[in-house]
């Protein structure tokens, strides 16, 4: 995909490091040796990841490595057996208003009765607090948010009568509304059309120009190449983390997909091929 | 035993009569309200286990008291249907057993519970017992003007709390995930939704009876979900169409002597969602229907 390369500019200039030389500035996502199980079985295992500051950042693995249920574990969606996940150096129920989350999009029922509109407001909701409802403010908010995402000409439509690129593009929506710094994504390509998939990177490249951490689970080793600033990989374990071109070598990728070599093969020789052009 | 039944059910169009169906209606208004959060929560069949305790309560609360008034029972009945639900998830939780199965479960239990102790009490023919198994099926002449106030005004509480957590409800229903994520507390809001579907089973008792009240909270919300993409709207054709519902059930079970109103009110309801299903637009039978013969091309 050249055209996404080429809009993508490397990793941002570190000048704020500069700047706060010698000041200790706690990472913006940071977690400690994080184990958690579901029933008995463990599903991640003493994973130490630190995110130093905002970019935009892919947490890559097989299937059932795990994945989502970092970016969960992050979120208090799940329990953890051992460990802490904090942001900024302090715990989620202090910050939580300025962290975002799309969910997968499989997880809830597109026909549910709700317009486009009202899913977006949503966002809203944590600001709003119990009882109030969305005024004129918020309104604007989530027309601004549907415009981002180019919805806006479907905002009275019904959720189940989208596109399956669409209904991804609504929760992007819902979590551009909740104005937060730090957003975690759960597979929002999954299944989703090109032009789709390229709003969202817009939209998300976007976030990452403005300061913000975007912190994206993705599946598809090809794209994940040419899209983010640094990955980490994930099988059960903490593989390796860093800026993407030293992350995805091959070496890495066949302790990460043990058992799926020809695919290995090929993603191997694509990453060489960019480090070599950039 | 039955003496007291007959002699209510007569079909004059009393004061009291105007008011106990004034009451009902109110009753199946909020049935539809309320049962459209719980249709929206996935969760229809949560307000049966509630149900089928509630014999338990009715029969507990006559032998701890003695009286028969109607606050006495449905409070008895409150109490257990809360249990009931609690046991629920307790059998879920230190079992592994599925949802559904435990439901099964209490709804079983509770039920036979309640049968076998409604009967003890009326087969020894306890003073005063006279016409506690009308709370099997429903039967709404022996009810006091007093009685359906009661029902009404905890009726318009369901519906005020509703009205007031629609937000909170709403979010959770469509994506707990994200409300978890958000910082809303999850749980607690589950839990005054299933209460209301529980309070809702209590005070519909009367007119549908512990076996068929459910019908009053699951069928109306079916039938509104066939004409609308919206929940304020579903909401509101949920409350009437379960008024039209209940309405019709008591105003029928009047007419016609020692009638139970559950099955009335039940099949009334039914009668409104199979109509709902086939010529609802879009969602019906008939425009799915029609859409497959002239094969309509997707709107952009």
């Amino acid at each position: 995909m050249p055209t996404l390369q080429s809009r993508l500019p490397g990793p941002p200039p570190r000048e704020a490091d500069v700047a706060d030389a010698g000041k200790f500035v706690p990472p913006v996502v940071e977690f400690h040796d994080v184990t958690v199980a579901y029933g008995g079985r463990p599903v991640l295992w003493n994973v130490d990841l630190t995110i130093a500051e905002p970019c935009l950042f892919g947490i890559i693995g097989p299937n059932g490595a795990g994945k989502s249920t970092l970016l969960k574990s992050g979120l208090g969606l799940v329990p953890l057996v051992h460990g802490t996940a904090r942001f900024w150096g302090r715990p989620l129920a202090e910050v939580r208003g300025r962290v975002g989350y799309v969910p997968q999009r499989e997880t809830v029922d597109w026909d549910f009765p709700v317009s486009v509109m009202d899913v977006v407001l949503m966002g809203t909701y944590g600001r709003l607090g119990w009882f109030r409802r969305p005024g004129g403010r918020e309104r604007s908010l989530a027309r601004e948010c549907l415009d981002r995402v180019g919805l806006i000409d479907v905002a009275d439509r019904q959720i189940g009568r989208l596109s399956g690129g669409q209904q991804q593009r609504v929760f992007v929506a819902r979590a551009l509304a909740q104005e937060a710094d730090i957003y975690f994504l759960d597979e929002p390509m999954a299944g989703v059309d090109a032009r789709s998939q390229e709003q969202i990177f817009g939209v998300l490249a976007g976030l990452r120009s403005e300061g913000r951490l975007v912190v994206v689970v993705h599946h598809d080793l090809r794209t994940a190449a040419a899209w983010f600033d640094r990955v980490a990989l994930i099988d059960m374990r903490l593989v390796a983390t860093g800026p993407t071109a030293e992350v995805l070598t091959p070496a890495n990728l066949r302790r990460t997909y043990a058992g799926q070599v020809d695919l290995l093969e090929e993603i191997g020789q694509a990453v060489a091929a960019r480090g070599r052009t950039t | 035993m039955n003496p007291p039944a007959c002699l209510a059910a007569a079909p004059a169009l009393t004061h009291n009569t105007l008011v106990v169906a004034a009451g009902v209606a109110a009753v199946g208004c909020a049935a539809g309200v309320v049962g459209s959060l719980s249709l929206l929560r996935k969760r229809p069949l949560i307000g049966d286990a509630a149900a089928h305790t509630t014999l338990v309560g009715v029969a507990g609360a006559f032998l701890l008291t003695g009286r028969r008034d109607l606050p006495t029972l449905l409070t008895g009945a409150l109490v257990a249907a809360v249990a009931g639900l609690a046991a629920v998830v307790l059998v879920r939780r230190f079992t592994r057993t599925r949802d559904d199965a435990a439901t099964a479960i209490v709804i079983g239990v509770g039920f036979g519970l309640g049968i076998a102790l409604l009967s003890g009490i009326t087969a020894r023919g306890l003073p005063g017992s006279a016409g506690l198994e009308q709370f099997l099926l429903g039967h709404t002449a022996a009810l006091t003007a007093r009685d359906a106030v009661v029902l009404a005004v905890v009726s318009a509480a369901a519906v005020a709390v509703v009205l007031l957590g629609l937000k909170e409800a709403t979010l959770v229903a469509f994506d707990a995930a994200f409300a978890a994520a958000t910082g809303w507390p999850v749980g607690w809001i589950d839990q005054v939704l299933v209460t209301l579907v529980a309070v809702m089973v209590v005070v519909g008792l009367p007119a549908a009876g512990a076996v068929l009240v459910t019908a009053l909270v699951v069928i109306p919300p079916v039938a509104a979900r066939q004409w609308t993409d919206r929940v304020p709207t579903l909401l509101l054709l949920g409350g009437t169409f379960g008024l039209v519902a209940a309405v019709t059930g008591v105003a029928v079970s009047a007419v016609v002597p020692r009638m139970p109103t559950g099955p009335l009110v039940v099949l009334a309801a039914a009668a409104i969602c199979i109509v709902s299903l086939v010529i609802a637009p879009r969602r019906g039978w008939l425009a799915r229907r029609r859409r497959q013969i002239t094969l309509e091309p997707p709107r952009a």
